[in-house]
Protein backbone atom coordinates (compact mmCIF):
# COMPACT_ATOMS: atom_id res chain seq x y z
CA UNK A 1 0.00 0.00 0.00
CA UNK A 2 1.53 3.22 -0.69
CA UNK A 3 1.47 5.99 1.67
CA UNK A 4 0.92 10.13 1.34
CA UNK A 5 2.80 10.88 4.78
CA UNK A 6 4.56 13.57 4.36
CA UNK A 7 7.89 13.29 2.61
CA UNK A 8 6.84 10.91 0.51
CA UNK A 9 6.43 11.66 -3.17
CA UNK A 10 7.14 8.77 -5.01
CA UNK A 11 3.17 7.92 -5.74
CA UNK A 12 2.05 7.93 -9.15
CA UNK A 13 -0.76 10.67 -8.77
CA UNK A 14 -3.91 12.32 -10.15
CA UNK A 15 -2.00 15.27 -9.70
CA UNK A 16 1.03 14.78 -11.66
CA UNK A 17 0.00 16.81 -14.88
CA UNK A 18 -0.93 20.40 -15.29
CA UNK A 19 -4.28 19.26 -16.76
CA UNK A 20 -5.32 16.96 -13.99
CA UNK A 21 -4.04 19.08 -11.32
CA UNK A 22 -6.80 22.10 -13.16
CA UNK A 23 -9.42 19.42 -13.22
CA UNK A 24 -8.97 18.06 -9.46
CA UNK A 25 -8.74 21.64 -7.88
CA UNK A 26 -11.38 23.02 -10.72
CA UNK A 27 -13.40 20.42 -9.62
CA UNK A 28 -13.08 20.39 -5.52
CA UNK A 29 -13.84 23.92 -5.64
CA UNK A 30 -17.11 23.57 -8.07
CA UNK A 31 -18.24 21.18 -5.39
CA UNK A 32 -17.25 23.27 -2.05
CA UNK A 33 -18.89 26.30 -3.59
CA UNK A 34 -22.09 24.90 -4.84
CA UNK A 35 -22.34 22.82 -1.25
CA UNK A 36 -22.09 26.35 0.46
CA UNK A 37 -24.93 27.62 -1.90
CA UNK A 38 -26.78 25.11 -1.34
CA UNK A 39 -26.31 25.54 2.69
CA UNK A 40 -27.31 29.98 2.34
CA UNK A 41 -29.98 28.76 -0.08
CA UNK A 42 -31.94 26.45 1.98
CA UNK A 43 -31.17 28.94 5.58
CA UNK A 44 -32.35 32.04 3.94
CA UNK A 45 -34.44 31.67 0.48
CA UNK A 46 -36.03 28.56 0.67
CA UNK A 47 -38.01 29.04 3.20
CA UNK A 48 -39.08 32.39 2.46
CA UNK A 49 -39.76 32.06 -0.61
CA UNK A 50 -41.96 28.65 0.13
CA UNK A 51 -44.20 31.04 2.01
CA UNK A 52 -44.17 33.51 -0.15
CA UNK A 53 -45.62 31.01 -2.75
CA UNK A 54 -47.57 29.85 -0.57
CA UNK A 55 -49.55 33.49 0.68
CA UNK A 56 -49.49 34.34 -3.61
CA UNK A 57 -51.99 30.59 -3.90
CA UNK A 58 -53.97 31.95 -1.11
CA UNK A 59 -54.48 35.33 -2.23
CA UNK A 60 -55.39 33.98 -5.81
CA UNK A 61 -57.96 31.64 -3.86
CA UNK A 62 -59.44 34.27 -2.45
CA UNK A 63 -60.21 36.47 -5.59
CA UNK A 64 -62.32 33.83 -6.63
CA UNK A 65 -65.34 34.23 -4.97
CA UNK A 66 -64.89 38.38 -5.21
CA UNK A 67 -64.49 37.58 -9.08
CA UNK A 68 -61.47 39.88 -9.14
CA UNK A 69 -59.25 38.36 -12.48
CA UNK A 70 -56.96 40.85 -11.96
CA UNK A 71 -55.90 40.43 -8.87
CA UNK A 72 -55.70 36.27 -9.74
CA UNK A 73 -53.60 37.36 -12.68
CA UNK A 74 -51.04 39.38 -10.53
CA UNK A 75 -51.12 36.43 -7.95
CA UNK A 76 -49.81 34.04 -10.46
CA UNK A 77 -47.29 36.44 -12.16
CA UNK A 78 -45.63 36.80 -8.71
CA UNK A 79 -45.84 33.05 -8.22
CA UNK A 80 -44.19 32.78 -11.76
CA UNK A 81 -41.00 35.39 -10.23
CA UNK A 82 -40.99 33.32 -6.94
CA UNK A 83 -40.85 29.64 -8.54
CA UNK A 84 -38.23 31.01 -11.08
CA UNK A 85 -35.99 32.50 -8.21
CA UNK A 86 -36.23 28.87 -6.17
CA UNK A 87 -35.86 26.77 -9.74
CA UNK A 88 -32.64 28.57 -10.28
CA UNK A 89 -31.05 28.52 -6.94
CA UNK A 90 -31.68 25.09 -7.12
CA UNK A 91 -30.27 24.60 -10.32
CA UNK A 92 -27.45 26.54 -9.77
CA UNK A 93 -26.21 24.78 -6.34
CA UNK A 94 -26.97 21.34 -8.43
CA UNK A 95 -24.69 22.12 -11.33
CA UNK A 96 -21.82 23.21 -9.58
CA UNK A 97 -22.23 19.72 -7.49
CA UNK A 98 -22.54 17.44 -10.49
CA UNK A 99 -19.76 19.32 -13.18
CA UNK A 100 -17.37 19.42 -9.57
CA UNK A 101 -18.03 15.28 -9.24
CA UNK A 102 -17.45 15.28 -13.19
CA UNK A 103 -14.12 17.67 -13.17
CA UNK A 104 -12.84 15.02 -10.13
CA UNK A 105 -13.40 11.95 -12.09
CA UNK A 106 -12.12 13.66 -15.38
CA UNK A 107 -8.53 14.43 -13.86
CA UNK A 108 -8.42 10.75 -12.03
CA UNK A 109 -9.14 9.25 -15.86
CA UNK A 110 -6.95 11.67 -17.82
CA UNK A 111 -3.85 8.99 -17.90
CA UNK A 112 -6.43 7.00 -20.17
CA UNK A 113 -7.55 10.16 -22.63
CA UNK A 114 -5.35 9.40 -25.29
CA UNK A 115 -5.28 13.44 -27.12
CA UNK A 116 -2.17 15.21 -27.07
CA UNK A 117 -1.08 17.05 -23.94
CA UNK A 118 -1.96 20.44 -25.36
CA UNK A 119 -5.44 19.27 -26.41
CA UNK A 120 -6.43 18.00 -23.08
CA UNK A 121 -4.92 21.16 -21.26
CA UNK A 122 -7.13 22.99 -23.85
CA UNK A 123 -9.93 20.68 -23.10
CA UNK A 124 -10.05 21.04 -19.26
CA UNK A 125 -9.33 24.85 -19.54
CA UNK A 126 -12.70 25.08 -21.54
CA UNK A 127 -14.20 22.88 -18.94
CA UNK A 128 -13.03 24.43 -15.89
CA UNK A 129 -14.35 27.70 -16.82
CA UNK A 130 -17.49 26.95 -18.43
CA UNK A 131 -18.14 25.06 -15.58
CA UNK A 132 -17.90 27.55 -13.54
CA UNK A 133 -19.85 30.54 -15.49
CA UNK A 134 -22.75 28.12 -15.70
CA UNK A 135 -24.44 27.96 -12.32
CA UNK A 136 -23.32 31.95 -11.90
CA UNK A 137 -25.64 32.42 -15.41
CA UNK A 138 -28.35 30.08 -13.75
CA UNK A 139 -28.19 31.96 -10.29
CA UNK A 140 -28.92 35.80 -12.64
CA UNK A 141 -31.44 34.38 -14.72
CA UNK A 142 -33.71 35.58 -11.86
CA UNK A 143 -31.97 38.52 -11.49
CA UNK A 144 -31.23 39.73 -15.14
CA UNK A 145 -34.25 38.95 -16.50
CA UNK A 146 -35.08 40.05 -20.11
CA UNK A 147 -32.81 43.61 -19.51
CA UNK A 148 -31.46 44.45 -22.94
CA UNK A 149 -32.33 40.85 -24.32
CA UNK A 150 -32.28 40.30 -28.54
CA UNK A 151 -34.82 37.42 -27.87
CA UNK A 152 -38.67 37.92 -26.85
CA UNK A 153 -38.65 34.98 -23.93
CA UNK A 154 -34.93 34.06 -22.69
CA UNK A 155 -32.54 36.91 -21.19
CA UNK A 156 -28.58 37.50 -21.15
CA UNK A 157 -28.11 34.89 -18.23
CA UNK A 158 -30.15 32.42 -20.48
CA UNK A 159 -28.30 32.78 -23.35
CA UNK A 160 -25.00 32.51 -21.16
CA UNK A 161 -25.80 29.41 -19.75
CA UNK A 162 -27.05 27.44 -22.46
CA UNK A 163 -23.85 28.61 -24.37
CA UNK A 164 -21.47 27.28 -21.49
CA UNK A 165 -23.35 24.44 -21.28
CA UNK A 166 -23.14 23.54 -24.69
CA UNK A 167 -19.22 23.84 -24.38
CA UNK A 168 -19.53 21.63 -21.42
CA UNK A 169 -21.10 19.12 -23.19
CA UNK A 170 -18.38 18.99 -26.54
CA UNK A 171 -15.70 18.69 -23.90
CA UNK A 172 -17.09 16.01 -22.22
CA UNK A 173 -17.71 14.27 -25.70
CA UNK A 174 -13.77 15.23 -26.84
CA UNK A 175 -12.95 13.01 -23.38
CA UNK A 176 -15.35 10.24 -24.29
CA UNK A 177 -13.44 10.53 -28.06
CA UNK A 178 -10.37 10.47 -26.38
CA UNK A 179 -11.24 7.57 -24.24
CA UNK A 180 -12.64 5.44 -27.10
CA UNK A 181 -9.59 5.97 -28.63
CA UNK A 182 -7.54 5.18 -25.69
CA UNK A 183 -9.15 1.47 -25.60
CA UNK A 184 -9.85 0.90 -29.00
CA UNK A 185 -6.17 1.46 -30.53
CA UNK A 186 -4.90 -0.71 -27.74
CA UNK A 187 -2.32 1.40 -26.31
CA UNK A 188 0.31 0.26 -24.04
CA UNK A 189 -1.27 0.52 -20.77
CA UNK A 190 -0.41 3.43 -18.71
CA UNK A 191 0.45 3.11 -14.85
CA UNK A 192 -2.58 5.35 -13.99
CA UNK A 193 -3.35 6.63 -10.94
CA UNK A 194 -1.96 4.77 -7.46
CA UNK A 195 -5.63 5.50 -6.68
CA UNK A 196 -6.87 2.79 -8.63
CA UNK A 197 -4.59 -0.08 -7.36
CA UNK A 198 -4.65 0.21 -3.80
CA UNK A 199 -6.71 2.44 -1.03
CA UNK A 200 -5.69 3.69 2.58
CA UNK A 201 -7.68 3.10 5.50
CA UNK A 202 -9.43 6.63 5.46
CA UNK A 203 -10.43 5.80 1.76
CA UNK A 204 -11.94 2.31 2.73
CA UNK A 205 -14.12 4.43 5.04
CA UNK A 206 -15.22 6.83 2.76
CA UNK A 207 -15.29 4.24 -0.29
CA UNK A 208 -18.08 1.84 1.96
CA UNK A 209 -19.77 4.48 3.08
CA UNK A 210 -20.41 6.11 -0.28
CA UNK A 211 -21.41 2.80 -2.04
CA UNK A 212 -23.67 2.09 1.10
CA UNK A 213 -25.16 5.45 0.78
CA UNK A 214 -25.74 5.27 -3.14
CA UNK A 215 -27.65 2.00 -2.35
CA UNK A 216 -29.80 3.78 0.49
CA UNK A 217 -30.58 6.27 -1.75
CA UNK A 218 -31.58 4.15 -4.74
CA UNK A 219 -33.81 1.96 -2.94
CA UNK A 220 -35.20 5.13 -1.23
CA UNK A 221 -36.17 7.07 -4.09
CA UNK A 222 -37.57 3.62 -5.79
CA UNK A 223 -39.38 3.57 -2.85
CA UNK A 224 -41.17 6.92 -2.85
CA UNK A 225 -41.35 6.83 -6.65
CA UNK A 226 -43.49 3.76 -6.28
CA UNK A 227 -45.77 4.97 -3.80
CA UNK A 228 -46.52 8.21 -5.69
CA UNK A 229 -47.39 5.86 -8.81
CA UNK A 230 -49.24 3.22 -7.50
CA UNK A 231 -50.34 4.10 -4.17
CA UNK A 232 -53.17 6.14 -2.50
CA UNK A 233 -51.03 9.19 -2.37
CA UNK A 234 -52.15 12.58 -2.26
CA UNK A 235 -52.58 14.18 -6.02
CA UNK A 236 -52.23 17.91 -6.57
CA UNK A 237 -54.56 18.38 -9.09
CA UNK A 238 -57.38 16.96 -7.07
CA UNK A 239 -56.25 19.03 -4.07
CA UNK A 240 -55.85 22.28 -6.77
CA UNK A 241 -59.68 21.52 -7.76
CA UNK A 242 -60.59 21.34 -4.01
CA UNK A 243 -59.27 24.79 -3.71
CA UNK A 244 -60.89 26.10 -7.10
CA UNK A 245 -64.52 24.49 -5.99
CA UNK A 246 -64.93 25.69 -2.83
CA UNK A 247 -63.12 29.47 -3.06
CA UNK A 248 -65.55 29.25 -6.30
CA UNK A 249 -68.45 28.18 -3.57
CA UNK A 250 -67.68 30.92 -0.91
CA UNK A 251 -66.81 27.99 1.42
CA UNK A 252 -63.83 27.65 3.86
CA UNK A 253 -60.24 26.59 1.79
CA UNK A 254 -57.95 26.61 5.19
CA UNK A 255 -58.89 22.61 5.12
CA UNK A 256 -57.32 22.49 1.04
CA UNK A 257 -54.72 24.58 1.76
CA UNK A 258 -53.16 22.43 5.03
CA UNK A 259 -53.15 19.26 2.38
CA UNK A 260 -51.50 21.94 -0.35
CA UNK A 261 -49.08 22.59 2.20
CA UNK A 262 -48.09 19.27 3.58
CA UNK A 263 -48.23 18.10 -0.42
CA UNK A 264 -45.72 20.73 -1.46
CA UNK A 265 -43.53 20.13 1.37
CA UNK A 266 -43.83 16.05 1.47
CA UNK A 267 -42.95 15.99 -1.93
CA UNK A 268 -39.84 18.96 -1.83
CA UNK A 269 -38.44 17.06 1.42
CA UNK A 270 -38.77 13.67 -0.57
CA UNK A 271 -37.13 14.66 -3.41
CA UNK A 272 -34.26 16.44 -1.83
CA UNK A 273 -33.70 13.80 0.29
CA UNK A 274 -33.25 11.35 -2.32
CA UNK A 275 -31.13 13.86 -4.34
CA UNK A 276 -28.78 14.52 -1.02
CA UNK A 277 -28.06 10.94 -0.23
CA UNK A 278 -27.08 10.17 -3.76
CA UNK A 279 -24.87 12.76 -3.92
CA UNK A 280 -23.37 12.27 -0.41
CA UNK A 281 -22.73 8.53 -1.58
CA UNK A 282 -21.03 10.22 -5.07
CA UNK A 283 -18.65 12.42 -3.05
CA UNK A 284 -17.87 10.15 -0.77
CA UNK A 285 -16.84 7.56 -3.29
CA UNK A 286 -15.04 9.87 -5.03
CA UNK A 287 -13.18 11.37 -1.87
CA UNK A 288 -12.04 7.68 -1.36
CA UNK A 289 -10.11 7.67 -4.87
CA UNK A 290 -8.09 11.15 -4.27
CA UNK A 291 -7.07 9.95 -0.64
CA UNK A 292 -3.85 8.82 -1.67
CA UNK A 293 -3.08 12.32 -2.59
CA UNK A 294 -4.65 14.38 0.13
CA UNK A 295 -1.36 15.07 2.52
CA UNK A 296 -2.14 15.05 5.88
CA UNK A 297 -1.46 12.42 8.54
CA UNK A 298 -3.18 9.11 8.47
CA UNK A 299 -5.07 9.60 11.15
CA UNK A 300 -6.12 12.91 10.42
CA UNK A 301 -7.46 11.91 7.42
CA UNK A 302 -9.00 8.85 8.82
CA UNK A 303 -11.07 11.73 11.43
CA UNK A 304 -12.15 13.62 8.39
CA UNK A 305 -13.18 10.60 6.58
CA UNK A 306 -15.53 10.03 9.54
CA UNK A 307 -16.88 13.27 9.40
CA UNK A 308 -17.27 13.18 5.83
CA UNK A 309 -19.34 9.63 6.37
CA UNK A 310 -21.33 10.67 9.60
CA UNK A 311 -22.27 14.35 7.77
CA UNK A 312 -23.25 12.96 5.22
CA UNK A 313 -25.86 10.14 6.29
CA UNK A 314 -26.88 12.37 9.32
CA UNK A 315 -27.99 15.27 6.40
CA UNK A 316 -30.36 13.44 4.27
CA UNK A 317 -31.39 11.77 7.57
CA UNK A 318 -32.54 15.74 8.78
CA UNK A 319 -33.99 16.37 5.62
CA UNK A 320 -36.46 13.67 5.75
CA UNK A 321 -36.85 14.44 9.42
CA UNK A 322 -38.05 17.99 8.71
CA UNK A 323 -41.85 17.04 8.46
CA UNK A 324 -41.78 15.09 11.90
CA UNK A 325 -39.18 17.77 14.21
CA UNK A 326 -39.00 20.81 11.94
CA UNK A 327 -36.79 23.47 12.78
CA UNK A 328 -34.47 20.84 14.69
CA UNK A 329 -34.21 18.66 12.10
CA UNK A 330 -33.56 22.07 9.80
CA UNK A 331 -30.66 22.88 12.25
CA UNK A 332 -29.29 19.33 11.85
CA UNK A 333 -29.49 19.34 8.56
CA UNK A 334 -27.56 22.59 8.09
CA UNK A 335 -25.06 21.38 10.45
CA UNK A 336 -24.56 18.21 9.33
CA UNK A 337 -23.71 20.41 5.90
CA UNK A 338 -21.30 22.46 7.28
CA UNK A 339 -19.13 19.77 8.61
CA UNK A 340 -19.02 18.14 5.43
CA UNK A 341 -17.82 21.08 4.24
CA UNK A 342 -15.38 21.81 7.24
CA UNK A 343 -14.25 18.07 5.69
CA UNK A 344 -13.89 18.53 2.23
CA UNK A 345 -12.43 22.03 2.67
CA UNK A 346 -9.43 20.07 4.97
CA UNK A 347 -8.78 17.27 2.27
CA UNK A 348 -8.44 20.40 -0.19
CA UNK A 349 -5.49 21.85 1.77
CA UNK A 350 -4.28 18.26 1.99
CA UNK A 351 -4.23 18.22 -1.77
CA UNK A 352 -2.34 21.77 -1.63
CA UNK A 353 -0.01 20.31 0.21
CA UNK A 354 0.95 17.04 -1.82
CA UNK A 355 1.07 19.51 -4.85
CA UNK A 356 3.35 21.77 -3.29
CA UNK A 357 5.45 18.69 -2.26
CA UNK A 358 5.29 17.18 -5.53
CA UNK A 359 6.31 20.52 -7.16
CA UNK A 360 9.59 21.01 -4.67
CA UNK A 361 10.52 17.11 -5.52
CA UNK B 1 -8.20 -1.51 -17.13
CA UNK B 2 -10.00 -4.21 -17.84
CA UNK B 3 -13.16 -5.06 -19.74
CA UNK B 4 -15.75 -4.44 -16.42
CA UNK B 5 -13.46 -1.42 -15.86
CA UNK B 6 -14.46 0.09 -20.02
CA UNK B 7 -18.05 -1.07 -20.05
CA UNK B 8 -19.05 1.09 -17.19
CA UNK B 9 -16.66 4.46 -17.86
CA UNK B 10 -17.14 4.55 -21.47
CA UNK B 11 -21.29 4.07 -20.89
CA UNK B 12 -21.52 6.43 -17.95
CA UNK B 13 -19.43 9.27 -19.51
CA UNK B 14 -21.73 8.75 -23.34
CA UNK B 15 -24.59 9.35 -20.56
CA UNK B 16 -23.46 12.17 -19.26
CA UNK B 17 -22.49 13.82 -22.57
CA UNK B 18 -26.05 12.48 -24.03
CA UNK B 19 -27.86 13.83 -21.44
CA UNK B 20 -26.00 17.58 -21.46
CA UNK B 21 -27.03 17.67 -25.30
CA UNK B 22 -30.55 17.12 -24.15
CA UNK B 23 -30.01 19.46 -21.25
CA UNK B 24 -28.86 22.12 -23.81
CA UNK B 25 -31.64 21.55 -25.91
CA UNK B 26 -34.55 21.13 -23.37
CA UNK B 27 -32.81 24.30 -21.91
CA UNK B 28 -33.61 26.16 -24.95
CA UNK B 29 -36.19 24.68 -27.24
CA UNK B 30 -38.66 23.49 -23.79
CA UNK B 31 -38.36 24.42 -20.60
CA UNK B 32 -39.40 27.97 -20.66
CA UNK B 33 -42.48 26.72 -22.77
CA UNK B 34 -43.37 23.91 -20.52
CA UNK B 35 -42.95 26.50 -17.01
CA UNK B 36 -45.07 29.28 -18.51
CA UNK B 37 -47.66 26.53 -20.08
CA UNK B 38 -48.23 25.14 -16.16
CA UNK B 39 -48.26 28.65 -14.77
CA UNK B 40 -50.84 29.97 -17.45
CA UNK B 41 -53.42 26.36 -16.71
CA UNK B 42 -53.25 26.53 -13.58
CA UNK B 43 -53.93 30.62 -13.37
CA UNK B 44 -56.69 29.34 -16.17
CA UNK B 45 -58.15 27.20 -13.33
CA UNK B 46 -58.82 29.76 -10.90
CA UNK B 47 -59.78 32.28 -13.15
CA UNK B 48 -62.27 30.04 -15.11
CA UNK B 49 -63.55 29.09 -11.28
CA UNK B 50 -63.94 32.25 -10.63
CA UNK B 51 -66.11 32.85 -13.62
CA UNK B 52 -68.08 30.50 -12.65
CA UNK B 53 -67.22 27.86 -15.19
CA UNK B 54 -66.17 25.22 -13.01
CA UNK B 55 -65.99 22.14 -15.96
CA UNK B 56 -63.75 24.34 -17.57
CA UNK B 57 -61.81 25.25 -14.35
CA UNK B 58 -60.98 21.45 -13.90
CA UNK B 59 -59.89 21.41 -17.70
CA UNK B 60 -58.03 23.54 -16.89
CA UNK B 61 -56.34 22.83 -13.55
CA UNK B 62 -55.92 18.47 -15.21
CA UNK B 63 -54.12 20.73 -17.93
CA UNK B 64 -51.32 22.09 -15.56
CA UNK B 65 -50.94 18.36 -14.21
CA UNK B 66 -50.60 16.90 -17.61
CA UNK B 67 -47.50 19.26 -17.68
CA UNK B 68 -46.31 19.33 -14.50
CA UNK B 69 -45.80 15.45 -15.16
CA UNK B 70 -44.09 15.74 -18.37
CA UNK B 71 -41.93 18.65 -16.45
CA UNK B 72 -40.99 16.46 -13.54
CA UNK B 73 -40.29 13.40 -16.42
CA UNK B 74 -38.16 15.28 -18.56
CA UNK B 75 -36.13 16.74 -15.40
CA UNK B 76 -36.12 13.49 -13.94
CA UNK B 77 -34.41 12.11 -17.31
CA UNK B 78 -31.52 15.11 -17.57
CA UNK B 79 -30.99 14.44 -13.34
CA UNK B 80 -30.93 10.69 -13.44
CA UNK B 81 -28.99 10.46 -16.35
CA UNK B 82 -26.41 12.25 -15.35
CA UNK B 83 -26.60 11.21 -11.78
CA UNK B 84 -26.71 7.39 -12.87
CA UNK B 85 -23.35 8.10 -15.43
CA UNK B 86 -21.11 9.09 -12.69
CA UNK B 87 -22.02 6.79 -10.48
CA UNK B 88 -21.16 4.17 -13.58
CA UNK B 89 -17.61 5.97 -13.85
CA UNK B 90 -17.01 5.66 -10.08
CA UNK B 91 -18.10 2.15 -10.24
CA UNK B 92 -15.58 1.47 -13.26
CA UNK B 93 -13.11 3.25 -11.47
CA UNK B 94 -13.08 0.42 -8.84
CA UNK B 95 -14.89 -2.44 -10.55
CA UNK B 96 -11.28 -3.73 -11.25
CA UNK B 97 -11.38 -4.42 -7.21
CA UNK B 98 -14.23 -5.45 -6.04
CA UNK B 99 -15.10 -9.62 -4.64
CA UNK B 100 -15.83 -11.04 -7.78
CA UNK B 101 -14.16 -13.26 -10.84
CA UNK B 102 -13.25 -11.59 -14.34
CA UNK B 103 -16.79 -13.01 -16.00
CA UNK B 104 -18.80 -12.38 -13.06
CA UNK B 105 -17.39 -8.58 -13.01
CA UNK B 106 -18.27 -8.00 -16.85
CA UNK B 107 -21.40 -9.39 -16.20
CA UNK B 108 -22.24 -7.06 -13.42
CA UNK B 109 -20.84 -4.09 -15.31
CA UNK B 110 -23.20 -4.76 -18.44
CA UNK B 111 -26.05 -5.54 -16.16
CA UNK B 112 -25.38 -2.07 -14.09
CA UNK B 113 -24.71 0.16 -17.59
CA UNK B 114 -27.83 -1.77 -19.26
CA UNK B 115 -30.08 -0.50 -16.07
CA UNK B 116 -28.76 2.67 -15.79
CA UNK B 117 -29.57 3.97 -19.46
CA UNK B 118 -33.32 1.91 -19.56
CA UNK B 119 -34.20 3.03 -16.19
CA UNK B 120 -34.54 7.42 -16.78
CA UNK B 121 -35.40 6.46 -20.29
CA UNK B 122 -38.43 4.43 -19.28
CA UNK B 123 -39.23 7.22 -17.34
CA UNK B 124 -38.87 9.82 -20.74
CA UNK B 125 -41.11 7.35 -22.54
CA UNK B 126 -44.05 7.79 -19.82
CA UNK B 127 -44.77 10.91 -21.21
CA UNK B 128 -45.77 10.04 -24.74
CA UNK B 129 -48.22 7.38 -26.20
CA UNK B 130 -45.51 4.53 -24.87
CA UNK B 131 -46.69 5.03 -21.49
CA UNK B 132 -47.02 1.40 -20.67
CA UNK B 133 -43.65 0.61 -22.37
CA UNK B 134 -41.87 3.11 -20.47
CA UNK B 135 -43.19 2.08 -17.25
CA UNK B 136 -42.12 -1.45 -17.88
CA UNK B 137 -38.65 -0.32 -19.22
CA UNK B 138 -38.32 2.57 -16.20
CA UNK B 139 -39.08 -0.74 -13.23
CA UNK B 140 -36.68 -3.44 -15.24
CA UNK B 141 -34.20 -0.88 -15.25
CA UNK B 142 -34.51 -0.13 -11.42
CA UNK B 143 -34.46 -4.00 -10.78
CA UNK B 144 -31.49 -4.32 -12.02
CA UNK B 145 -30.08 -1.17 -10.74
CA UNK B 146 -31.10 -1.88 -7.17
CA UNK B 147 -29.51 -5.96 -7.70
CA UNK B 148 -26.36 -4.79 -9.64
CA UNK B 149 -25.90 -1.82 -6.66
CA UNK B 150 -26.25 -4.44 -4.05
CA UNK B 151 -23.93 -7.34 -5.56
CA UNK B 152 -21.60 -4.05 -5.81
CA UNK B 153 -21.43 -2.88 -2.14
CA UNK B 154 -21.23 -6.24 -1.42
CA UNK B 155 -18.18 -6.85 -3.59
CA UNK B 156 -17.06 -3.26 -2.58
CA UNK B 157 -17.19 -4.61 1.20
CA UNK B 158 -15.09 -7.68 0.34
CA UNK B 159 -13.24 -5.86 -1.83
CA UNK B 160 -9.64 -7.02 -2.94
CA UNK B 161 -5.95 -4.83 -2.87
CA UNK B 162 -4.91 -5.11 -6.30
CA UNK B 163 -1.33 -5.08 -7.33
CA UNK B 164 -0.40 -3.35 -10.89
Amino acid sequence: MESSQPGNTTITGILDTRVSRLLAFGGILLIASGMLLGDIFAIFILHPNNARIGAAMYGAAMAIPAVDTDAIMAHFHAIGGFLENRGTKVDAHSHSVSLGYLAVLLAILQPYVALSNGTKLRLAWAYVLSAALLPFAIFAIHYVGLAYSPLDFIGWASIVADTVALIVAVTVSAQLLGLWRYWRQGQEAVAGPACLQSMTRSGRILLSGGSLLLLAGFIYGGAYAGYIEWLRSPSEVDILKGIITHAAQQQSVEADFAAYGAYQAAQGINVAAHAHVNSMGILLMLLALVQPFVFLSESWKKRWAVIMVVGSAVLPLSILLELRLGLIAGGMADIAGAAVICALVAMLFGLVRQTGATDSA
Amino acid sequence: MNRENRILILTGLAMIALTMFFGFWYAVFDEHQTLVGMTVAMMNGFLEAARGNLPEAYGAIDEYGRIAKEYRREVHFHGHWGFLGLILILYGLVAHTIHFGQRARVLLATCLAASAILFPFGVLLQIGPMDWLGKILAVLGSIGLVFGMLAFVTGILRRREVSG
